[in-house]
C-alpha cells in the first residue's frame, strides 16, 4: 500500500509548480497508472516519493515514508527515467553491470541471471549496455528494479521505446505481480496503454490531479473509439453518416473522425454511394476528464450563475481524511457497487437503444442522492471552490425531471430511426437532456475555469446508461485534507439557468471552436452540433493532425437521422451553441439554453444557415 | 561489505579500467626505458633511478601512474552519478557515504596495484634500455636490498613513497569528481592540483625547517615543483612541529571535508 498525501513540487520566481497537492493511493494486489501528459508531472511525483527531489507532502510505503526503509531495494522496485536512455554504463556487459548491482541489493548474483532470463535478455547478456536499443535498456532497468524481489513496484514509463510485443509481455508480468499481491504504480503518457495496464487511473493535469478512477469507469468514460476516414468527398460521406446515426467531427483537412459507425459500415456505405476514400482507420482517442460538480467561475461572467451543489459529509464517512484508507476504501467500492448496474447493462451490446424505446429517465443512476461524489477542488484554483457556496438544491433536480420526461414522452411519438450501429458508449439517448455546468474544461491559467452547459445531462440519462457515470465516474478523487473534506456532486439534471450566456460568451470570445463548424457540415447534418468537452492536455497529446487538439476545438456533429427540424431527438446539449456567429444572438440572457424549444429554434436556424 | 563488492565488479567491468591501466602500463614502460637509454655514464644516482623507475615526464604534474590512478578514481564517482543503476537506492546520506567509502577503498587498493605494476615493469624496462656505460651497482646492490629495504638514501624510500602518492592521487580524483560530479573536470582538477600545492608546501617547508627539504628531495625525486625547496634549503633553521605537519596535510583533509559537506545537500551521488 503506498499512501501519496500531499505532494507538491513548487519552484521559486513564480515558476507554477510542477505538483500541486497530488494525494491517492495504490493499494496491493492493483495496479495504479499514473497518466498524464508530457510535463504533467508524473516523473516528478514519483522522484517525490523516493525522496530523490526535495518537495512536500509524503508518501508512506506500508507506513513509512523510503528514507525510513531499511533495505528499499528489498521492498519497492524503483524504475526512474533518467536523462539518458542508458541503463548503466555503456562500456558494461548488461550481465556485468546486473551482478553489479545485485551485490549492491544484497543478493546473489544468479538472481541476476534470473531476471535476464525473465526480461528476455539472456541472449544479449554478455554484450555491452551501449549497444542496446531503448526497450532493452527499459527491460534492463525493469530487471535492475526487480532485483532485490520487491513487493512494490514504482515505474516511471516502464513501457516507453517497448516493442508491442514486449509491452504485451509486460502487461502480463505486471499483472501477475499484481494478482500475487504486489503493488504497482507506473506511469504512461498513452490512454489506451492505462487501460490496458491498469486497474485503477489516476490522471494528472499540469501538475494536479484530474481524476481517480477506476479502469472500467476511465475505459467507459474517458477513451472514444472512432474510426478516421480520408478522401475527396468527405462532406457527402459526413452526410450520410450522419443519417446513419454517426456523430461526425472534422479531423484535418480532409478527414472525418467518425464514432458510432463501424468501419466496415463506413466502407459499404462509401462504396455504395461511390464516395471514394483515402483512409479508413480505426483509433482511439482520450476524452477530457469530466468534473463531478459544479465549480464556480472566479472570473466575472458568473454573474448569473449559481451553484448549487449537495454538500455532502453528514451522510457515511464522507469526510474521509486522506490518511483514512479505510473510509477512502469504502466510499469506492459503494461507487462500484453503484455503477455496476449500469456497466451490466450497457455491456450486452454496445449500441443504443432505439430512440422510441421508453425507458425511465434514470436508468444506470443510483436511486435516491447519489451517494459519493466527492469534489475534486485540488485540481482546480482554489479560490474557485472556496468561493462556492455549496449548497444543496433539490428542487433542481426534480425539476430537471420533469423536463425530461416531457420531453422523452415528445421523442416517444417519432418513428424511430435506423437504430446506428455500434454506438459508443456515450452515445445519444431519445431522453431529452438537461443541461448542467460542466466545469471540465481546464482553462489557461487566469480565465474562467467555468465551462460550458454540455451533454453531461444527455449522457447521464442515455438508455444505455452508459454516460450515466460519466460525471459520477469523475468523482472518485478523493477530497483533499485541507480542502475541509467538502464534497459535492453536480445536481444530476439541475439546469442551471443562465449558463447559455456564459457560454455563448465563451464561444465569442473562442472563435477557434466556432470556426471548425463548416458550412458542409452543417448544411449537410441539419443538427445542432454537440460539443466534444475539450481536452485537459496539451495540443501534442491528441491524436489529430490539426494545429489544436480535435477534442478541444471541434465538436461531435450529433448523431440522428436526417430530419426536418423540430425533430425530437434534437436536444442532446441544449446549452451548446449553434452555429459560427449564432450563438451569442441565439441566446441573449441565456434562459433558453434549457428551453428545449429554444434548441430546435436554434437548430433550424442552423439548417438555414448552412443550406445553399 | 556489498557495496564494496559491488563496486569491485564495476571497476572490472568497465572497460576504461583495464584500457587506463594498460595505457598506464605501454606509457610507463616507454618512459622509462627512454630515460634510463640517456642516463649519463658513471655511477647510478638513486634520484635517477628513481626518476627512470618510476617514469617521471618533467612536463607533467604528477607521475603517469598517478595520473592514471585520478583518472580511475574520477570515473568511480563519474560513472555512478552519470549512469546510476539504483538512483532511489542512494537517497540516504549514510548510503551515500558508505558508496564513498567503498569507492576509496577499492580505488585506493587498485591505485597500489597499478603502481606496483608499473613498477616492476618500468624496473624491468629500465634495465633492458640500461646503457652499458651506466654502472647500477650501487642501486642494485643484492647484499643491501634484503637485509634494509628502507635504508635511508636508498631507492626504497622514495618507491614506497611513488606507490602511496598514487594511492593519493586516486582519492583525489574521486573526491575532487565527488564535488563536481564529472570525470573530465575531476582529472583535469586533479591534475591542477599538484601545480597549486607544491609551492606552497615548498615554502612552509622552507620557512620552518632545514633538513625537511633535503628530507623532502630525497622523498620525491619525481615531483619536480618541489625543486624550488631545495635552492633555500639551509637559510633558515627551525623545528619541526605539527603545525607544519597539520599545514601540509590541511588540503587533504579540506578536501575531504568538502567532499562530505557536498554529500550532505544531494539526494543522489
Amino acid at each position: 500500500m503506498i499512501q501519496i498525501t500531499g505532494l507538491t513540487k513548487a519552484y521559486r520566481r513564480g515558476r507554477p509548480p510542477a505538483l500541486l497537492d497530488l494525494t491517492f493511493d495504490a493499494r496491493p494486489g492493483m495496479v495504479t497508472v499514473l497518466l498524464g501528459d508530457e510535463g504533467a508531472g508524473k516523473s516528478t511525483a514519483l522522484r517525490l516519493m523516493v525522496e530523490l527531489e526535495r518537495g512536500h507532502g509524503l508518501t508512506l510505503f506500508d507506513g513509512r515514508t523510503y528514507r525510513r526503509i531499511r533495505r528499499p531495494e528489498r521492498e519497492i522496485g524503483v524504475l526512474l527515467a533518467t536523462g539518458r536512455p542508458e541503463a548503466g554504463h555503456p562500456g558494461q556487459r548488461a550481465r556485468v553491470h546486473l551482478r553489479m548491482l545485485a551485490g549492491a541489493v544484497g543478493v546473489p548474483v544468479r538472481r541476476a541471471d534470473d531476471l535476464l532470463e525473465q526480461t528476455r535478455l539472456a541472449g544479449v547478456a554478455d554484450h555491452r549496455i551501449g549497444t542496446f536499443s531503448p526497450g532493452m535498456h527499459r527491460r534492463l532497468a525493469l530487471a535492475a528494479a526487480l532485483l532485490g524481489n520487491p513487493s512494490t513496484l514504482l515505474l516511471d514509463a516502464p513501457t516507453e521505446g517497448l516493442s508491442p510485443g514486449n509491452e504485451e509481455w509486460f502487461g502480463a508480468f505486471l499483472r501477475s505481480f499484481a494478482l500475487s499481491g504486489g503493488t504497482v504504480l507506473a506511469t504512461t503518457r498513452a490512454p489506451e496503454e492505462a487501460a490496458a495496464l491498469a486497474d485503477r487511473v489516476v490522471t494528472l493535469d499540469a501538475g494536479r490531479l484530474a481524476a481517480d478512477q477506476p479502469v472500467v469507469e476511465f475505459r467507459r468514460t474517458r477513451l472514444h473509439p472512432e474510426v478516421l476516414v480520408r478522401g475527396p468527398q468527405m462532406a457527402r460521406l459526413a452526410d450520410l453518416l450522419v443519417a446513419q446515426g454517426g456523430q461526425v467531427r472534422r479531423d484535418g483537412g480532409a478527414g472525418l473522425a467518425v464514432s458510432g459507425v463501424g468501419r466496415t459500415e463506413i466502407g459499404e456505405l462509401a462504396y455504395r454511394n461511390g464516395i471514394l476514400l483515402h483512409e479508413l482507420s480505426d483509433r482511439v482517442v482520450e476524452r477530457p476528464v469530466s468534473y463531478p460538480s459544479a465549480l464556480p467561475s472566479g472570473s466575472g461572467r458568473s454573474g448569473q450563475v449559481t451553484i448549487r451543489t449537495v454538500r455532502q459529509g453528514q451522510g457515511q464517512g464522507q469526510r474521509q481524511d486522506q490518511d483514512q484508507e479505510q473510509g477512502q476504501g469504502q466510499t469506492q467500492d459503494q461507487a462500484a457497487a453503484h455503477r455496476a448496474p449500469a456497466a451490466g447493462q450497457e455491456a450486452p451490446d454496445g449500441r443504443a437503444a432505439a430512440p422510441g424505446e421508453q425507458r425511465p429517465v434514470t436508468v444506470g443512476r443510483p436511486a435516491g442522492p447519489e451517494p459519493e461524489r466527492p469534489l475534486d477542488h485540488r485540481g482546480l484554483q482554489a479560490g474557485r471552490w472556496a468561493a462556492a457556496a455549496l449548497a444543496p438544491n433539490p428542487p433542481a433536480q426534480a425539476q430537471a425531471q420533469t423536463q425530461a420526461q416531457a420531453q422523452q414522452a415528445q421523442t416517444a411519438s417519432v418513428p424511430a430511426p435506423t437504430p446506428p450501429v455500434q454506438v459508443p458508449p456515450v452515445q445519444m439517448s431519445p431522453v431529452a437532456p438537461v443541461p448542467t455546468v460542466d466545469l471540465t474544461r481546464r482553462t489557461p491559467r487566469g480565465s474562467s475555469a467555468l465551462g460550458r452547459t454540455t451533454a453531461r445531462a444527455a449522457e447521464e440519462e442515455t438508455v444505455t446508461g452508459a454516460g450515466a457515470e460519466s460525471g459520477a465516474g469523475v468523482s472518485e478523487v478523493r477530497p483533499g485534507a485541507r480542502g475541509g473534506e467538502r464534497s459535492a456532486r453536480p445536481d444530476g439534471g439541475g439546469a442551471v439557468p443562465g449558463l447559455g450566456a456564459v457560454d455563448a460568451e465563451h464561444l465569442a470570445a473562442n472563435p477557434t471552436d466556432a470556426e471548425l463548424l463548416t458550412p458542409a457540415r452543417i448544411r449537410g447534418v441539419g443538427h445542432h452540433p454537440a460539443p466534444v468537452r475539450p481536452l485537459p492536455g496539451r495540443p501534442w497529446s491528441v491524436g489529430s493532425t490539426g494545429l489544436r487538439p480535435a477534442g478541444r476545438t471541434e465538436r461531435v456533429e450529433q448523431a440522428g437521422p436526417a430530419e426536418p427540424a423540430g425533430r425530437p431527438r434534437e436536444s442532446e446539449e441544449p446549452g451548446e451553441p449553434g452555429p459560427p456567429g449564432q450563438p451569442g444572438a441565439e441566446r441573449p440572457g441565456g434562459a433558453g439554453a434549457v428551453d428545449p424549444r429554444g434548441t430546435a429554434r436554434r437548430s433550424a436556424v442552423g439548417d438555414e444557415n448552412g443550406s445553399e | 561489505m556489498r557495496v564494496v563488492a559491488s563496486e569491485v565488479r564495476r571497476l572490472c567491468g568497465v572497460r576504461s579500467t583495464w584500457l587506463v591501466a594498460a595505457g598506464a602500463l605501454l606509457v610507463n614502460a616507454a618512459v622509462a626505458a627512454f630515460t634510463a637509454a640517456r642516463l649519463p655514464a658513471g655511477e647510478l644516482a638513486v634520484p635517477d633511478a628513481v626518476r627512470s623507475v618510476a617514469a617521471v615526464v618533467p612536463v607533467l604534474p604528477l607521475p603517469p601512474t598517478v595520473l592514471a590512478a585520478a583518472v580511475l578514481g574520477a570515473l568511480a564517482y563519474g560513472n555512478e552519478a552519470r549512469w546510476p543503476g539504483l538512483p532511489a537506492s542512494r537517497v540516504t546520506l549514510g548510503r551515500r557515504l558508505g558508496a564513498l567509502l567503498a569507492k576509496s577503498s577499492v580505488v585506493g587498493a587498485a591505485a597500489v596495484l597499478l603502481a606496483v605494476l608499473t613498477l616492476g615493469v618500468d624496473a624491468l624496462a629500465a634495465w633492458l634500455a640500461l646503457p652499458a656505460g651506466v654502472d647500477a651497482s650501487t642501486v642494485l646492490d643484492p647484499s643491501g636490498l634484503p637485509a634494509a629495504p628502507f635504508a635511508a638514501g636508498g631507492p626504497g624510500r622514495p618507491l614506497a613513497v611513488f606507490v602511496v602518492l598514487a594511492a593519493a592521487g586516486g582519492w583525489a580524483g574521486l573526491l575532487i569528481t565527488s564535488l563536481v560530479r564529472s570525470a573530465v573536470v575531476g582529472i583535469l582538477l586533479t591534475g591542477a592540483l599538484p601545480a597549486l600545492l607544491e609551492p606552497t608546501a615548498g615554502l612552509l617547508l622552507h620557512r620552518t625547517g632545514r633538513n625537511w627539504p633535503v628530507w623532502v628531495r630525497e622523498l620525491m625525486p619525481f615531483q619536480y615543483g618541489l625543486d624550488l625547496v631545495r635552492d633555500a634549503a639551509d637559510r633558515t633553521a627551525g623545528a619541526l612541529d605539527g603545525v607544519v605537519v597539520a599545514a601540509l596535510l590541511a588540503p587533504a583533509a579540506l578536501l575531504v571535508l568538502a567532499a562530505v559537506l557536498a554529500q550532505l545537500r544531494r539526494r543522489s551521488l
